[in-house]
């Protein structure tokens, strides 16, 4: 799989990214370089192995479904926010 | 030509569990305090564990159920991601490849049937609030459960939009899985619209208009959507795909940013939380939790309760409860007697949140059967059994009290009316029927009711008036 420019230039629009023009380029070559070598699997043959979703072979790992105070509170949440208003996180306008 | 409608919906259904699904803080954030309840795990600090809340899982089990569809032994979680101020995780924890409810139906008063696709459980993202030239994100509802509802292409009328989705309401509420509050937006529904020439093999462009908050602006939408992209085939122009939002002041649908194609969302396994696989046992249990839902309801009392009334009732599922536990033979004037207050009195509802308890109905509805009470005094008595104050009494008490039981005693009933017959002033009433006017009953009626205090079963008292007047 070959990583074009317009495509590191989408996937930075998916994630809100600003990337000057040799970011593109070096990013580009860091992701073709990592998709090489994670396609170094392609070459075991895989047929009858169970797809992994985790290594960890749990299952069912609930919780009871009861309220507990948390240690960080709403002050917490916005000392961490760039701009806060009326005790909400103030962003520029999406729509 | 003739276009026809094919529409499909997804319906996102807030549960009402007491916590989150990803973390441990109280999910009922009514009236309280914007970012008041949240947890880092809510505003996604690094490192923080999501950890799945075992109810929204039986939830789901009982609203699958609710739907007819087949509860997967396995089920698991992906990201969804996306960028937007409404979810600080940058994703959507939600089932895109392994849902928890697979294949079922919900069957429409109507009769049409509307097969569900599948169901899948995933967390809500927070809330925005727009202004001039900023927005402001509460976070209260972010990972608050969900479970979206995705239907098959199965409807084609503006009215089956509206009848399926206040049907998957009353399924939800019935399955206790939500409040079920439509103005604060616990159910929410997106409609996909696409029309085709009768005949078409295949089906037409669609379009989606999004976050329809009540079954009528999903009718209205529809309507609007069906007419004017008809307006657009006619006069040879072209759908276009996309998203559009409804604007219920002006009934009127406009398009909205283009949504990004199911690869942009770069789904990829949940790697914190690990599977979910259900024993049948553990889902038995839970399906055993279901009570009567509305089609049993429909079924049992088809033919006692005529069906337009039975579908006002089936709006609350205590009230249909209580109708169960209620005589046979007396349900259908006690159905009635609700009905007519459900339709009647302001704020109706609030009757309904407490209600009498069966056995007062049942008496109640015994003294209207005996003719102890007009079926006025039956309502009066019925409506005060709504009165916490009054329904210690019990039903028989508020009617003597009131001095609402009617005499039927016919021995007394002829003591009274010799007593009107005697007094002069009925005489010529009394010549006036026998002379054959018919309507000089009416008088000497209310003359016997007035004697009685109004306490005379005034039909046993026509009866006895003839029979003496025409010897």
């Amino acid at each position: 799989m070959n990583i074009k420019r317009e495509d590191i230039i989408h996937l930075a629009s998916l994630s809100n990214f600003r990337l000057n023009e040799s970011e593109i380029d070096s990013l580009g070559h860091d992701l073709q370089d990592i998709i090489k070598y994670i396609s170094q699997l392609d070459e075991l043959k895989a047929d009858d192995v169970e797809p992994t979703y985790q290594v960890f072979e749990m299952e069912n790992v609930w919780r009871d479904d009861e309220i507990l105070p948390q240690e960080a509170d709403r002050e917490a949440l916005l000392d961490l926010t760039k701009e806060a208003k009326d005790n909400q996180i103030k962003v520029p306008k999406v729509l | 030509m003739k276009y026809i409608p094919t529409i499909g919906i997804e319906c996102h259904v807030q549960l009402c569990t007491k916590t989150k699904l990803f973390s441990e803080v109280d999910n009922d954030a009514r009236g309280k305090e914007p970012n008041s309840c949240v947890s880092p795990v809510d505003y996604a600090l690094p490192g923080m564990l999501p950890r799945l809340n075992g109810e929204a899982i039986k939830f789901a089990i009982r609203a699958g159920r609710a739907m007819n569809c087949k509860i997967n032994a396995s089920s698991r979680f992906d990201r969804k991601h996306y960028f937007y101020p409404d979810s600080p995780k940058g994703y959507q924890i939600t089932q895109f490849y392994h849902p928890i409810i697979g294949e079922g139906y919900v069957e429409l008063p109507s009769g049409t049937r509307v097969r569900i696709e599948h169901a899948h459980l995933e967390g809500d993202a927070g809330k925005l609030t727009h202004f001039d030239t900023y927005s402001l994100v509460d976070l209260n509802r972010v990972d608050t459960p969900l479970i979206e509802i995705v239907s098959m292409p199965d409807i084609h009328s503006a009215k089956d939009v509206h009848d399926y989705c206040k049907e998957l309401w009353r399924l939800m509420c019935y399955a206790g899985v939500t409040y079920g509050d439509l103005y604060n937006g616990n159910m929410r529904f997106d409609v996909n619209i696409s029309l085709a020439p009768e005949g078409a093999k295949e089906l037409g462009t669609r379009t989606e208009v999004k976050n329809l908050n009540s079954f009528r602006s999903a009718e209205r939408a529809t309507e609007y959507e069906i007419a004017r992209q008809t307006k657009m085939l006619e006069s040879g122009k072209k759908i276009k795909q996309e998203t559009r939002g409804w604007n219920d002041a002006t009934g009127k649908t406009s398009p909205q940013r283009s949504k990004e194609e199911a690869k942009d969302y770069r789904y990829m396994p949940e790697p914190d939380i690990p599977p979910v696989n259900l024993t049948p046992e553990f889902i038995k249990t839970e399906v055993d939790k279901l009570p009567l839902m509305p089609s049993d309801y429909r079924e049992k009392f088809n033919g006692i309760i005529s069906n337009d009334i039975l579908e006002i009732l089936l709006d609350y599922p205590d009230l249909m409860k209580k109708l169960n536990e209620i005589d046979k033979k007396y349900v259908k004037s006690i159905s009635n007697l609700f009905a007519s207050v459900l339709l009647a009195e302001e704020k109706a509802a609030e009757y309904l949140n407490d209600l009498p308890s069966a056995k007062d109905l049942n008496e109640l509805a015994e003294m209207n059967n005996k003719k102890e009470l007009s079926s006025t005094a039956t309502k009066e008595v019925f409506l005060r059994l709504f009165d916490p104050q009054m329904t210690e009494r019990g039903a028989k008490q508020i009617a003597k009290e009131l001095g609402l039981i009617q005499e039927n005693d016919l021995d007394a009933l002829k003591k009274i009316v010799d007593t009107v017959l005697a007094k002069p002033e009925t005489k010529k009433a009394q010549d006036d029927f026998r002379a054959g006017e018919e309507k000089a009953i009416g008088f000497l009626v209310g003359q016997v009711m007035k004697e009685s205090h109004g306490k005379a079963n005034p039909s046993a008292v026509q009866d006895i008036l003839r029979k003496k007047l025409t010897k």
